[in-house]
């Protein structure tokens, strides 16, 4: 067994060094294809949590005081529930806003312990029958007034415009990444057929003396996979740039009163990288297992 | 060892390469396949090994029927089946010795035992001095030795030999018949495949004649015609 594994490796590496510049290209192109499928999936997933109370048509929150009164919340419940203004809302309670921000604030667990689902801030979130923006600036000016209202935050133009700005951005990255996902393949394909075909000879000669077909392909599929998986590794770093520079903007936007300063969390980035190191891993040893069943069904 | 019943193959564009083909080949048996260009002895050759798949008709051979051995088993079946050719088919980028560990390397045997039997091979074709040359060095006798210690280093039970006199001259000849013959007699069945007058009437063992894909003439200690 060893002595194949020495084999395996021995084969792998001379076929990647005799064919550098074609290895190279599949490489970077790899590289490039999967870092653009990293970043698409990060600046979604930025936008969804730096809109995340903002879903599903609900224009403002209100916010209660952490010790506001019954009273004062039957009053708020009871315009919510007879207005004809409002659409629907939803009650957020002190134990479902801290679990909410748990998940928003998972890499700061400083900042998570610094709080108890006691201080937290229970709210509503509402759909409004209208929402126009400014029928939408004086209901949230009414609630403001209510007694035990701490403070009504509205989803501003800011965050339309990152919703709608993550959303195209991540379609277009997706869309490109995919084609050149496609294109990596196919060049690592072609890589592979020249690995191959520079050993025409050998692989015949293998062949007749009895190697078996996997004997033959495990090599160039090795091959494939290392030349995905380097590029995997090489669109990691872009990843974090992506999460230091991009997503920043995110962090710095004024809009979420209460859960600002949040961004992707480092741990949802390596979640991404592994998955990246997968799907390059595989897209290479697929590309590769195809071009050799090609040839040695010939 | 080798049974061949009624069997035939067709090409595309109808030729006819083999038809209704019926030979039985013993054990330790030598065998010379004669005819014309065309007549079907390669192919003949290549439906030992299963690089062909008759179109009907029964192969067996070292107890297995090909018809309906299943692709993955084929390699299995080739380790048993040495094969030698006019061109020799040697890697030229590699040693002599490289040439013959590589038939063992890639069926999985051992380093030590690769270590052991290619010097020990190379010692009965008469190349122990040349094991660290490559190919284009050699002669053309020499490199058809590197070919067949490729082929024997596993010991085979078959030896399928296509015209592997074919590139070189009658001396030289004389000298690879000799290594044939030698690993024939260590019980080794041999089927070669040839145009070579010369040497098929010099060694008189079984002759099987083709003409246009039908088996002519069988008869043992034989000769060319």
């Amino acid at each position: 067994m060893i002595y194949r594994l020495w084999y395996f490796i021995r084969e792998t590496v001379v076929s990647l060094w005799r064919n550098l510049s074609l290895t190279l290209a599949a490489i970077l192109t790899v590289g490039i294809s999967l870092s653009l499928v990293g970043t698409s999936v990060l600046v979604r997933e930025g936008a969804d949590r730096a809109t995340a109370q903002f879903q599903e048509g609900v224009e403002f929150i209100v916010f209660m005081n952490a010790d506001h009164t019954p009273d004062q919340d039957a009053a708020i419940r009871q315009v919510l529930d007879t207005s004809p203004a409002i659409s629907e809302y939803a009650y957020i309670d002190k134990l479902a806003a801290y679990e909410e921000f748990q998940v928003l604030f998972a890499d700061k667990p400083e900042l998570i312990e610094s709080v108890t689902p006691d201080v937290m801030p229970p709210s509503y979130r509402i759909v409004p029958s209208d929402p126009d923006a400014a029928n939408v600036a004086e209901l949230a000016r009414q609630f403001s007034t209510q007694p035990g209202v701490r403070e009504v935050a509205t989803a501003t133009d800011a965050i339309r415009q990152i919703e709608d700005f993550s959303t195209r951005v991540s379609q277009v990255l997706l869309v490109a990444a995919v084609v050149l996902v496609v294109v990596s393949a196919m060049l690592i394909l072609n890589t592979v057929f020249t690995a191959i075909g520079a050993r025409r000879e050998e692989i015949e000669v293998m062949k007749l003396v009895g190697a078996t077909n996997w004997f033959v392909r495990i090599p160039f599929m090795l091959e494939g996979m290392i030349h995905g998986l380097i590029g995997a590794a090489l669109a990691i770093p872009s990843l974090f740039i992506v999460e230091n520079q991009v997503l920043s903007f995110f962090q710095e936007s004024d809009v979420v009163p209460l859960f600002r300063g949040f961004a992707v969390p480092d741990g949802f980035v390596w979640d991404t990288s592994l998955w990246l190191l997968l799907l390059g891993g595989t897209v290479g040893m697929v590309g590769s297992a195809v071009a050799v069943t090609r040839y040695l069904d010939v | 060892m080798i049974r061949l019943e009624s069997v035939s193959k067709v090409f595309k564009g109808d030729v006819t390469a083999l038809r209704d083909a019926s030979v039985e080949i013993q054990r330790g048996e030598f065998v010379f396949l004669v005819g014309p260009s065309g007549s079907g002895k390669s192919t003949f050759v290549r439906l030992l090994n299963r690089e062909e798949v008759a179109d009907s008709g029964r192969i067996m051979v070292a107890g297995k029927d090909l018809g309906s051995l299943s692709s993955w088993r084929v390699p299995y079946l080739r380790r048993n089946i040495g094969c030698i050719f006019q061109d020799f088919k040697l890697l030229s980028k590699k040693t002599v010795y490289e040439n013959v560990a590589f038939g063992l390397e890639v069926i999985g045997r051992p380093r030590p035992v690769i270590r052991k039997q290619v010097p020990a091979i190379l010692e009965l074709v008469g190349l122990s001095r040349k094991a660290d040359r490559t190919p284009d060095e050699l002669s053309g006798g020499e490199q058809q030795r590197v070919s067949i210690a490729r082929a024997f280093v596993n010991r085979p039970l078959i030896l399928l030999a296509d015209e592997p006199t074919g590139n070189l001259d009658p001396a030289t000849s004389v000298g690879i018949m000799r290594l044939l013959d030698r690993i024939n007699r260590s019980g080794t069945t041999v089927v070669m495949a040839t145009h070579d007058r010369g040497v098929v009437d010099t060694m008189r063992r079984r002759v099987i004649e083709l003409d246009r894909g039908v088996v002519v003439r069988d008869e043992s200690r034989g000769v060319y015609d």
